[in-house]
């Protein structure tokens, strides 16, 4: 050893001592209590930032994070300590939130397309006229469905309320569907028709009261990061806790499970009914609960009624309405019998012993299950069935409604619950899950709203992919879109080319140029996240309010205020009766009668403004973490365990729904022999329109890629990095292949993100929905691979 | 472990050796491998914001160079310690990259004109010459001081002289919230 090599030795070993002996746990969280004022604290030395509360605007997680801003721009945020979601932790994601509102190319003016193609300047007076003009032509001469309003789970309430009341009681029209469509609709239904009532049952604290915890193809790793990093803590805690990942390729979630299971694609419907199958006929069900608590339920189950929604009659609009029968345990005993183990295996390609392991973790009563899902459910052909044979999991189990034993839905964006399931801005929906078709509901909406009776239509409207399919028909004839990027993300996006001149009238508002305010006839530039007040409502039930904190750029404009302008010029005043200036908080109150009484209470705007969030019901200023359980639930009588009252149609039980497997609409074959999966990843957000305009999130993930297996791509003569040819019945791309990435497909397997705005893998996808929820299935379709060099 | 146990016994030699009590030992190290401040800004969005990986990937776990001290990687210099065993709600076990990613390219999408809040050097304050500075920043996520405080990779000028001593908050005060007490 020669002396420098000693000195750096010694060095480290300066640095280990000190590390070692000066720590504990206990000492760092003693130093952080005595910091509990954070909010009004100066952490950036001479920087005179002044922080304030807002949730993350990008996923569904919902962070709490501070906002540093000095001189009206935002210059800083940190995690909040006191906000439950994420004590002051954030993702790489939400440290880089501040580079959203600063790219160049921010949209500062409305831009009017001339029949050049060439976007004008125009001012916002002459933009509002031009819409109310254009959607009153429209309205006079083909009709209330010939109108529509396209949305986003990142609307916030104030949007998403102003655009409901817009479309259905000032246009009469049920034409407003959001992006969540394309996300959590599956979810949704699978709420609705189990419980009646669309909301999760659990809370966040789950995560650290469950002991395993079953991913199905989720990869939260990367997609909700601050809520794994809670289980991942959990886990180093309490040895015992497993992780259970469930999924078609390794993620790096994968990396962190005690047990994966790899299932082909589309086959989780069979694994679960397998599952289902051993728990019944081992006798590791909860017979008390489920003569308590469960009706038994079937829906059409022949494929050829039902199909897929992409072909034949069903290739224009899908309309498949599914009808309940009642069941009973011991027909679906019988039933079940078509997933004994080995038949499961065969159709899953999941061995037999893990079958019956997943089965034993399910049915072990001493401990509890949390199942997580995302996309990978929702975005499926039977995604409803597959929201219900969870759920059916844990309701034969009774593991349900009580701390650290639920079934979890994740979403996916930052008001998917908040905005669109809660206010209900579906073409089927209605505030505080009121829906079109019962005239009750109606009735009460149009009495809240101060308009006559009859005002709603009673049809629903379109979904979002036949809303599209209607707009290149011609059905649909004026539409506006807002915080989101359509010619990006519809599956099969060939079908909806459009060239502004076409007889049709497309608004886009949004921060940025996009693929999408390329085929817009007017561009509104909109106000961002903390450019403006709002409210999210995050996947937890938890509703977060923000204080605006700048100025937007130039004559950007908040999205709820451009529609309560233009619904002002088209002469319904009566609708938004506030002045200009100061209409959130009656907004707010107004939309809040809604939910007061029926389940879903609010907090009240001033309690909501000074909470880091609340998960509703609020009752008596109380929140509640835990629906339908005795001592956490107020609706519930404490005499009770566990109470349905919400499933009024089901005599105040859940539904146990008996879902068969059903192949994906596409599969490999000779011509096509791979699966085509398609996702986000870690540091971008859906399109990318925010994300990749923020430097150090750019530099880490600047381009898409095409994951592939290392055997298939030797067989194929390709190496990582080059470029290759992947092309499905519909499209074709060029992509770098990636080995041995993040993620790791199975042989036959190749997976594609979605972010890269030059490189549109829904050219590719299918458009094949779910036969409830009509959300389309981006996870599975037939693609080939070649060598393009 | 081995080399845990061996380095008081170390210390205790370069201390003998060098005949100095006074000062930290840190040893003559190319001045690659510290962060100079202006290396530190460039690898952050922000002041707080999470720095970007400076390396290429090298295909092992982040964790087996940051660990809880920190290691000499030949070619590339000294891995800096984890600051972040000791966070609430994380430890060395957390996935490194729901923060930290890696620099694929130098190209931008778009310009921007974000600019981040700048930290300004200044010292803890000191009630009177010879008293313990006060902490000059708040250390969530930082919570192990050693880890930026000592150590090769520490940069001059926020080096501990006593890097023994084991608790710093014992003597050093926070002093984040501005403002005097009053009744």
């Amino acid at each position: 050893m020669n002396r420098r090599t000693l000195l750096k030795s010694v060095g480290l070993g300066a640095a280990g001592v000190a590390a070692h002996s000066c720590s504990s746990r206990d000492e760092a969280q003693r130093l952080l209590d005595g910091q509990a004022d954070r909010l009004n604290a100066e952490g950036l030395g001479a920087q005179d930032l002044t922080w304030s509360k807002a949730p993350c605007r990008y996923c569904g997680t919902g962070c709490g994070v501070e906002v540093g801003v000095h001189d009206n721009r935002v210059m800083a945020v940190r995690g909040d300590p006191l906000s439950p979601v994420n004590r002051g932790l954030l993702c790489v994601k939400g440290y880089h939130l501040p580079g959203l509102l600063y790219g160049k190319d921010r949209l500062t003016h409305p831009l009017r397309r001339q029949e050049s193609g060439r976007l004008q300047r125009i001012s916002w007076d002459e933009a509002i006229d031009l819409i109310a003009q254009r959607f009153q032509e429209t309205l006079d001469q083909h009709g209330p469905e010939a109108v529509g309003m396209y949305g986003s789970g990142q609307w916030t309430v104030f949007d998403g309320y102003a655009a409901l009341k817009w479309v259905k009681a000032g246009m009469r029209s049920n034409n407003v569907d959001p992006n969540a469509r394309l996300c959590m609709a599956s979810a949704v239904m699978g709420f609705m028709t189990q419980f009646q009532s669309d909301e999760p049952m659990g809370c966040y604290e789950d995560f650290e009261e469950g002991d395993d915890f079953v991913l199905w193809g989720a990869n939260m790793a990367e997609m909700h990061p601050v809520l794994f990093s809670r289980i991942l803590e959990h886990k180093r805690t309490d040895p015992s806790v497993r992780l259970i990942d469930i999924a078609t390729r390794r993620t790096p979630t994968s990396d962190y499970a005690d047990l994966y299971v790899e299932f082909q694609p589309g086959t989780d419907l069979a694994l679960a009914n397998g599952i289902l199958h051993l728990l019944i006929e081992e006798g590791r069900i909860d017979k008390a609960f489920i003569k308590e608590n469960l009706t038994f339920r079937r829906g059409i189950e022949d494929l050829e009624r039902i199909g897929y929604g992409c072909r034949g009659e069903n290739a224009e609009s899908y309309t498949f309405r599914d009808q309940a029968r009642e069941s009973s345990l011991d027909e679906i005993r019988r039933l079940l019998a078509d997933y004994a183990p080995d038949e499961t295996a065969r159709i899953t390609g999941v061995s037999p012993e893990q079958i019956k392991a997943l089965a034993k973790l399910y049915g072990d009563s001493q401990r509890g299950t949390v199942s997580l899902w995302c996309m990978g459910v929702n975005q499926h052909v039977r995604g409803t069935w597959m929201n219900n044979l969870i759920t059916d999991l844990h309701l034969i189990t009774g593991k349900i409604g009580r701390p650290g034993a639920n079934p979890f839905s994740l979403t996916g964006q930052p008001s998917a619950c908040g905005t669109c399931r809660e206010v209900g801005t579906f073409g089927h929906r209605l505030p505080a899950d009121m829906v079109v078709t019962n005239p009750e509901h109606r009735a009460k909406t149009e009495e809240i709203w101060g308009v006559e009776a009859g005002t709603i239509p009673a049809k629903p409207g379109y979904h979002t992919v036949d809303m599209f399919r209607a707009l290149v028909r011609g059905d649909l004839r004026a539409l506006w879109i807002q915080v989101t990027n359509p010619w990006v993300t519809l599956p099969h996006l060939s079908r909806y080319q459009r060239k502004p001149g076409d007889g049709r009238f497309v608004v886009v508002s949004d921060i940025y140029p996009t693929p999408t305010t390329d085929c817009a006839d007017l561009i509104l530039p909109s106000a961002a996240w903390v450019e403006r007040e709002g409210m999210f409502g995050n996947t937890e039930r938890r509703t977060q309010h923000w204080d605006k904190a700048i100025e937007p750029p130039g004559e950007a404009r908040e999205d709820a205020l451009q529609i309560i302008q233009v619904a002002k010029r088209m002469g319904y005043d009566k609708l938004f009766p506030w002045p200009e200036n100061d209409w959130h908080r009656a907004m707010y109150e107004e939309y809040r009668k809604f939910t007061l009484g029926v389940g879903k209470d609010l907090a009240s705007y001033d309690q909501l403004r000074r909470a880091r969030g609340l998960l509703w019901p609020v009752i008596d200023g109380k929140e509640t973490r835990y629906r339908y359980a005795a001592g956490f639930d107020p609706y519930v009588k404490k005499s009770r365990g566990v109470h349905f009252y919400k499933a009024k149609g089901y005599g105040e039980r859940a539904a146990f729904w008996f879902r068969p497997f059903h192949p994906p609409a596409e599969s490999p074959d000779a011509e096509y022999p791979f699966w085509l999966c398609t996702g986000r990843i870690l540091e971008h957000w859906h399109t990318g329109s925010m994300t990749r305009r923020t430097k150090q999130l750019h530099q880490a993930a600047s381009e898409a890629y095409m994951e592939v297996h290392p055997l298939d791509a030797r067989k194929l003569g390709l190496g990582d990095g080059d470029q290759a040819r992947i092309s499905s019945r519909r499209g074709q791309l060029d992509l770098p292949v990636r080995i041995e990435g993040r993620g790791k497909p199975p042989r036959g397997t190749v997976f594609v993100p979605f972010f890269d705005e030059d490189q549109l893998i829904n050219l590719l996808t299918l458009d094949a929905m779910d036969n409830i929820s009509k959300e389309p299935d981006f996870k599975k379709c037939a693609v080939r691979i070649e060598r393009t060099s | 472990m081995m080399r845990r146990s061996l380095a008081p016994a170390l210390l205790l030699i370069l201390v003998g050796c060098s005949g100095s009590g006074q000062r930290v030992p840190v040893p003559e190290v190319e001045e690659a491998w510290k962060t100079s401040a202006a290396g530190r800004a460039e690898r952050r969005a922000y002041d707080g914001a999470p720095p970007v990986i400076p390396h290429e990937p090298l295909g092992t776990a982040c964790t087996a160079c940051h660990n809880s001290d920190g290691i000499f990687v030949a070619e590339i210099g000294y891995a800096p310690a984890s600051p972040h065993a000791l966070t609430p709600g994380l430890s060395l076990e957390s996935r490194c990259q729901q923060c930290h990613v890696f620099q694929r390219t130098q190209e931008t999408f778009a310009d921007s004109r974000f600019e981040g809040a700048k930290r300004v050097s200044q010292l803890g304050a000191r009630m009177y010459a010879g008293a313990p500075p006060t902490m000059p920043h708040g250390h969530f996520m930082r919570e192990d001081c050693v880890s930026c405080h000592a150590g090769p990779a520490a940069r001059e000028g926020i080096r501990t002289t006593h890097p023994e001593r084991t608790r710093c908050g014992q003597c050093h005060a926070q002093s984040e919230v501005k403002g005097d007490f009053a009744r």
